[in-house]
């Protein structure tokens, strides 16, 4: 069976001694159980320090904008969406970027696992065929790998690279029959009052740490309008005005390019759930103007264009 | 310098006007020249094209207490700067499904074409505009408080 | 004054008592995390908990903080208002020794020789702080390493430690026996529990495997401005603030005005050196302009400023930054690649 971990070493190593890159971006092996880090190589001899499994939940076409050098990356189904977006937005040529390709089953939510294990700590985690074995003080618990994915690994409808310059194993079964826009629909049935009460008590939570914006790649503006000051958009404080502009803007900002990858999301450390926000900007965009993101080099971003019979009914005529 | 202390005895709808400098400004200087009649809740910000309308200036108008904003651009097809007004469409819809989406009451913010021609359309717009807003009452979601 | 005991059972209504008289924090659970709020009730504290999410450094230095309002709109002039002192006593109940020392390290910042921060220290001087340790620290605790201990005493007024059915109560400062002496749920500790304590504190303080020899880190990054490593280490780091936020020794703020009209407020936040704009001066020069200089100054203010100016680095090695970072930049990773990085030249 094809170790994908190996494959991955031997494509950067070949790239890197052709010097067809000058740069790999991957993941290596994180600090604690059910982490792995994103990783920089330069040499054949770092390559080995490179792994996949279901802990690179990184999207990696982060580090994308402004590159300077050619670079190997190693990009699952969403994150090659992304660089579709970003060859498109001129953040970074195709040329640039040798695309390691690999079909994903999704990646595991930790936070899933913590909540199962009512607090428990996990110090050892051993990914086993289709399960993972965890082990910690009194505790050794084997949990199906299905049941812990990330809410948008399991309604992923594009597993499969759309691009690429090299696949890194066989090409996975895309499950288009899940109903990804189930929550927003759901979401749209509440009445506005409940909705503005779910909404407030979703971003009461926010921090305004901004990993969810540092975190997506198409944040990349030079200047973010939050540290704008003249005019300042919205303030500093933590008052629910602010921070909820701040998530409608960014989602907004959003529209059109997000792919779903879930990186903001998953780098919330107070567990908000933006994917509420960005996802239904991907229905409307979908609805409304027929575009699916990250899908295509060719065709425009669906806010940079427009059709004469766009649709107009909430407009005052 | 002291203000003047505002007396409020009965609350009037505040109301944001975002109006394209070729169109619908024109339109509601029309209303103006014309005499026709429109309530005066309604302040006017000039702007060149409704394409220039970010979502941030809806916001904030908000966020600093409009009960209503209203944004009114060229008909599409006419738009000075040809096509600005469709691609301004398309925010507006995005933007328009999206607050209502997060519980921001229908109404609050509306969006229109305008013409240069359009005066009168422009008073019985601005009419029809406060009176939902009225009806809506004082705006308070998005209104940052102090403290 | 000797070692005290609570059965658990009493702790509710221990709880119960002190809020009647006090202001208490206590770890609540909050959107299934936790997080150090005001309790009104006894039964709203979680003890059952390895730690806060945010830390509660939040209490005395809060993440949006009014420093005065003005409001012209009165027509009598500025109108400014200044908050009203704490004047009520509070209680920080089930605090970590982490946590508790972190106070102890922000006091050198907020309550020091030269400046004092009303803010500050009007909500600081009236606190008890009643500590709870660690029995199982986490795995990506390292409090030891920085002077630190899962049964640490600094910054205590009463250190709890859990033996099963009861606390072990450790009265640390004046402050603690005052207030042990007002409760008389508070019996002499036995010996068989005493030993039972000294057993848990032994486990706890072995579960702790992370030995990372500070003060070498110090010595070593007094060379290492310049060093090339800053490069390597600093090339995932996203640049947003969850781990400043998080920290409990993080204390950078900004000040701003939020004004609406005739109304405003000078308010204090959170601020991060992890943000790009935070060094930006008006002249458009930033002397800290990518990720790299930004993550040497974290760790050189961390570990090599911080003592020089206030002998002690400014971690209490709580975890909190190892657990959430989002690319899983871990602290210990660099302070032992400093260990490690072999002299340039």
């Amino acid at each position: 069976m094809l170790n994908t971990s190996v494959a991955i070493r031997d494509i950067a190593k070949k790239l890197l001694d052709e010097k067809k890159v000058d740069l790999i971006i991957g993941f290596e092996k994180g600090s604690v159980p059910l982490r792995s880090t994103p990783c920089f190589v330069r040499s054949t001899s770092e390559a080995d320090r490179l792994i996949w499994n279901v802990n690179c939940e990184n999207n990696l076409a982060k580090y994308l904008p402004k590159i300077k050098e050619k670079v190997g990356i190693v990009a699952k189904g969403c994150d090659v969406r992304s660089i579709i977006g970003l060859i498109k937005e001129n953040q970074v040529t195709r040329e640039q970027v040798f695309i390691i390709g690999i079909p994903c089953k999704g990646m595991i939510d930790r936070r899933k696992i913590e909540v199962k294990l009512d607090g428990k700590e996990i110090l050892e985690a051993e990914e086993k065929d289709d399960t993972i074995i965890l082990k910690g003080h009194n505790l050794k618990e084997t949990i199906k790998k299905e049941e812990f994915l990330h809410d948008s690994c399991k309604t992923c409808t594009h597993r499969n690279p759309v691009i690429y310059d090299v696949l890194i194993g066989d090409k996975v079964v895309e499950d288009q029959a899940a109903d990804e826009y189930r929550d927003v629909k759901e979401f749209e049935a509440k009445s506005h009052d409940e909705r503005w009460q779910s909404f407030s008590d979703e971003v009461s939570k926010c921090i305004r740490c901004y990993a969810c914006r540092n975190a997506c790649p198409f944040c990349y503006c030079q200047e973010c309008f939050v540290d704008s000051s003249q005019p300042q958009w919205i303030g500093k404080t933590t008052n629910l005005s602010n921070t909820a502009i701040f998530h409608i803007i960014r989602a907004f900002h959003a529209a059109g390019r997000c792919v779903d990858c879930g990186a903001c999301d998953r780098a919330c450390p107070m567990g908000i759930d933006l994917r509420r926000l960005t996802k239904k900007m991907e229905m409307d965009v979908k609805d409304l103007f027929h575009y699916e993101a990250g899908i295509s080099l060719e065709d425009v971003p669906p806010l940079a264009t427009f059709n004469p019979d766009d649709p107009q009914e909430f407009i005052l005529v | 310098m002291q203000q003047p202390r505002e007396k409020v005895d009965e609350w009037e709808p505040k109301i944001i006007a975002f109006l394209c400098n070729w169109c619908s400004y024109a339109g509601a200087d029309l209303a103006g020249v014309s005499r026709l009649q429109y309530p005066p809740n309604t302040r006017i910000i000039r702007v060149p094209c409704s394409g220039r309308i970010s979502p941030l200036l809806i916001l904030r108008s908000l966020q600093h207490g409009a009960d209503g904003v209203l944004v009114s651009g060229c008909h599409p097809g006419d738009c000075h700067y040809i096509s600005s007004n469709y691609v301004a469409r398309r925010k507006f819809a995005i933007l328009n499904n999206f607050l209502d989406y997060l519980g921001i009451e229908k109404g609050r913010v509306q969006f229109a074409w305008i013409s240069a021609a359009e005066g009168k359309r422009f008073a019985e717009l601005v009419q029809k505009v406060t009176e939902e807003v009225r009806t809506l009452g004082p705006a308070t979601r998005l209104v940052r408080k102090q403290g | 004054m000797k070692e005290l005991e609570i059965a658990k059972t009493e702790v509710v209504s221990l709880l119960n008592t002190l809020i009647r008289k006090y202001k208490v924090f206590a770890p609540v659970e909050q959107n299934s995390f936790i997080t150090f709020q005001e309790i009104h009730a006894g039964s709203e504290a979680f003890l059952d908990y390895i730690n806060s999410k945010r830390p509660p450094k939040e209490i005395f230095f809060p993440q949006s903080e009014r420093l005065f309002s003005y409001d012209l709109s009165k027509g009598e002039g500025w109108g400014v208002e200044e908050p009203t002192l704490e004047e009520k006593q509070k209680i920080i109940f089930g605090i970590r020794p982490c946590d508790a020392r972190s106070l102890v390290l922000l006091d050198n910042v907020f309550d020091g020789q030269l400046y004092k921060d009303p803010y500050y220290t009007d909500k600081r001087k009236n606190t008890t702080i009643i500590a709870i340790g660690c029995n199982q620290p986490s795995s990506t605790c390292f409090c030891t390493s920085l002077g630190g201990g899962p049964f640490s005493q600094d910054g205590s007024d009463l250190l709890l430690v859990d033996i099963g059915q009861k606390y072990i109560i450790q009265v640390v400062t004046e402050r603690g026996e005052k207030l042990a002496k007002e409760h008389n749920n508070f019996k002499e500790a036995e010996d068989h529990s005493l030993s039972l304590m000294r057993d848990n504190i032994e486990t706890a303080e072995a579960l702790i495997k992370s030995k990372i020899e500070v003060q070498k880190v110090t010595e070593k990054l007094d060379s290492m401005f310049d060093d090339p490593f800053w490069d390597l280490v600093s090339e995932k780091c996203l640049g947003c603030a969850v781990c400043t936020y998080l920290c409990p020794t993080c204390y950078c703020f900004d000040i701003n005005d939020e004004v609406i009209a005739q109304r405003g407020e000078r308010v204090r936040t959170w601020d991060s050196c992890a943000f790009p704009n935070f060094t930006l001066q008006a002249s458009g020069v930033n002397p800290r302009p990518s990720s790299k200089e930004r993550l040497r100054q974290r760790i050189m203010h961390k570990f090599n400023y911080f003592v020089a100016n206030h002998g002690m680095a400014a971690c209490v090695g709580c975890g909190r930054c190892i657990k959430e970072c989002p690319v899983n930049l871990d602290i210990q990773v660099v302070l032992n690649s400093i260990l490690n990085r072999q002299d340039i030249g």
